[in-house]
């Protein structure tokens, strides 16, 4: 699978001198590929070029200085190196890896590159495909020009979404065909090894009418003392009456600019829930857009965060009522230590058809320092007239009185600081029960928690 | 052993932390093992802050005296410490903890009390913890709910009796466990702390309390009257009956430079 026609024209010399964001990446990555790709990353690149760097001026991103993030020009494109099928894998992403077992297939991406791919053989029989963006741009031609980083992504959805549609080096494609049920998810785990880089990745999910799928995804790196870029594009498809359970776990290390976007479309009837777990990186921008285009449409948006030293977490949600009869549930959660920082933007809009929406979104922080800080910005916008909406957003103090109650117990301020923060968190992970998931965030939560 | 003392207090006194606010005017106080005392006073008169400065309440400040508990002076210590030194205490106003069950709460307070690297048998703390709710007849799915969130009065009284039973400490402090309690809630609470005596005798109870109506059903070796800062008057039962038939108003003759609490201790006696 890692041999992939596109990697194996890929010149040796790429590892000894990464390339610089520039024009002559697009080309050089553009090399050997099929001419409608080639001309998508053109135009995604002049789209970049075209597009200013987002300023705290705007509304979408006045809680994060990006220019203060990232910068382009001391960026290189991570090296197309890629580790042997089960050689000097790095302990982080085998230990992550293990933990996976139970899974319908695995995907393994090192700096943005897929390097392992399997699949349960009875589901590929049936259909369901599971491959590398390279391997699918020669084998899935037609999935791919309709729907990546076209319909479901343009890159003219801002800067970061142009860059990723220009300079895009490899991810995964899941498809499952009609009717066809995965009992178990699938599992794909992303590790980055190298600081100063920049990984841009992405993730097309398309599950056919009537079929079932969940697919988990984590994010894994050492700290870095450089900074470091890690871009996703992340889209996904619920065709007529389809499930699909998305979950992106991030626990990258420090030093890391973790930037995801993310659009899913939900067709009638389907059932579309994403869960976003960001307890990694330095700073984490979140764009989430729920489409529900079908009469019918549910998506539930759970997402979850814990900071701590000086973290920055940035959600910018949006949940898009085009057709009538569709119902969201947005509800997003996260615990603040020292001087971490979390902002909160989410709307609702109901397209004028959207009548009989019903759609909700809430968002809760708890603050376990006087340093840290929340910011959120709940919003709606209805232009249907029969409809159920509703916006709620909180910011809560671990109280005194609450930590005494457990001091009292005998408990420590850290095992008390344990018990509040996963009793908070835990409502969140318990609506989207999926096998390992909640074990697996639990850990990382605790892990976090020890170092506090 | 019962000539040692568990807890001796002398000559305490505490204010409110972040104001000049002094509340507790120098207590003395000195309880044998396995005895129950009561301390009953007005609103304000301070028997709460008592409870509150015994356990390490950090909203309040000792400006002087001194606590021993189990020969060991306390005031120095954290709450934690206090707890995992056998001091227990029966909140007034239980917290909610939304998300996390008695049980998950309990199992983390037997894993404090354990040394680094020990790990709470969970079918042994299971086995443990159905025992105690059994022997305190309650019904075990109470466990699993989460602590005192969306709970009535009385459930969150009995949930302090409950990790009351779990973590047997050597000496109970009740924070007015009676208040806000019908008196079917109020006898559920009592048997609670009895049966907890019948099983370990020399399990000491420090009872703070406005009515004496808990003394129906709890009996204590002691009563003590605390007005204005201090304790005023000590004595057998007998002590309380009097209170129940004149009042407080007697005690505050013996009060009179803490006139900025009479009226309030006057609508007290007459309510």
């Amino acid at each position: 699978m890692s041999s992939s026609p596109r990697a194996a024209e890929a010149p040796v010399a790429e590892e000894d001198t990464p390339s610089s964001l520039d024009e002559s990446a697009v080309e050089s990555i553009s090399r050997g590929a099929p001419s409608w790709l080639s001309e998508r990353r053109r135009h995604a690149w002049s789209v970049f070029e075209d597009t200013p760097l987002p300023s705290t001026r705007s509304e979408e991103w006045r809680y994060t200085d990006v220019s203060r993030v990232v910068d382009f020009a001391d960026l290189r494109l991570a090296p197309d190196g890629m580790p042997a099928e089960n050689g000097s894998r790095p302990a982080g992403l085998t230990a992550a890896m293990e933990e996976d077992l139970a899974a319908s297939g695995h995907a393994v991406l090192v700096d943005g590159n897929v390097v392992h791919v399997d699949l349960d053989p009875a589901l590929e029989e049936q259909g369901v495909i599971l491959t590398s963006l390279r391997t699918a741009v020669n084998e899935h031609v037609g999935l791919l020009e309709e729907l990546l980083a076209t319909e479901v992504l343009p890159p003219e959805e801002g800067k970061f979404q142009a860059l990723n549609a220009a300079l895009w080096s490899d991810g995964v494609l899941l498809y499952v065909p009609p009717n066809v049920k995965l009992d178990l998810p699938v599992r794909a785990t992303r590790w980055l090894s190298h600081a100063g880089s920049a990984v841009f990745a992405r993730t097309l999910i398309v599950a056919e009418p009537g079929s079932q799928v969940s697919y988990v995804e984590e994010l894994l790196s050492e700290d870095f003392d450089k900074r470091t870029l890690v871009s996703s594009a992340v889209e996904v498809v619920a065709r007529d009456g389809a499930q699909i359970q998305y979950v992106s776990v991030q626990r990258l290390g420090r030093g890391v600019f973790c930037q995801s976007a993310q659009r899913t479309l939900a067709h009638r009837d389907s059932k579309l829930d994403t869960l976003n777990v960001n307890l990694g990186a330095s700073v984490t921008r979140l764009d989430l857009n729920a489409q529900l285009l079908g009469a019918g449409a549910h998506s539930e948006m759970l997402g979850l965060y814990f900071g701590d030293q000086d973290q920055h977490f940035d959600h910018n949600t949006s949940q898009d009522h085009v057709a009538p009869d569709t119902g969201s549930d947005l509800l997003y959660k996260g615990a603040l230590d020292d001087r971490a920082q979390a902002a909160f933007r989410g709307i609702i809009r109901v397209h004028p058809d959207a009548q009989r929406t019903d759609a909700y979104q809430t968002n809760r922080n708890l603050l376990l320092s006087d340093e840290c800080r929340a910011n959120s910005l709940p919003n709606l916008e209805i232009q249907a007239d029969d409809v159920k909406c509703s916006h709620g957003a909180t910011v809560g103090q671990l109280d005194s009185e609450a930590l005494f109650y457990l001091l009292s117990r005998g408990l420590s301020r850290e095992q008390a600081e344990r018990l509040v923060v996963l009793g908070f968190l835990g409502d969140v992970m318990a609506r989207l029960p999926l096998g390992g998931v909640v074990e697996k965030v639990t850990r990382a939560i605790e892990r976090k928690l020890e170092h506090v | 052993m019962s000539d040692t003392s568990i807890l001796t207090i002398t000559g305490l006194r505490a204010k409110v932390a972040d104001e000049d606010l002094d509340i507790l005017m120098g207590v003395d106080l000195e309880i044998r093992p396995g005895q129950i005392h009561t301390i009953m006073g007005p609103n304000g008169s301070g028997k709460s802050t008592l409870a509150k400065v015994l356990a390490g309440h950090p909203d309040y400040e000792v400006t002087g005296g001194d606590v021993v508990f189990n020969g060991q002076s306390i005031l120095d210590l954290e709450p934690n410490e206090r707890a995992l030194a056998g001091m227990f205490l029966a909140f007034q106003y239980p917290t909610e903890i939304p998300g996390v069950s008695i049980a998950n709460f309990l199992r983390t307070a037997l894993q404090a009390r354990l040394e680094d690297g020990e790990e709470v048998d969970l079918f042994d703390f299971q086995e443990e913890l159905l025992d105690r709710m059994k022997l305190l007849d309650m019904d075990p799915a109470f466990a699993e709910r989460p602590v005192n969130d969306g709970f009535s009065g009385g459930e969150k009284k009995r949930n302090e009796i409950l990790q009351m039973a779990v973590l047997r400490p050597t000496l109970a402090l009740m924070d007015e466990t009676d208040s806000g309690l019908d008196i079917d809630a109020l006898q559920i609470v009592a048997n609670g702390v009895n049966t907890l005596r019948e099983e370990n005798p020399d399990m000491t109870v420090l009872l703070i309390t406005h009515y004496q109506r808990m003394l129906n059903y709890i009996k204590p070796d002691a009563v003590h009257v605390m007005v204005g800062g201090r304790i005023v008057r000590s004595g057998g039962p007998e002590v309380a009956i009097a209170l129940e038939e004149q009042g407080y108003a007697d005690w505050k003759e013996q009060d009179k430079d803490e006139g900025q609490e009479e009226e309030q201790q006057q609508q007290v006696v007459t309510a």
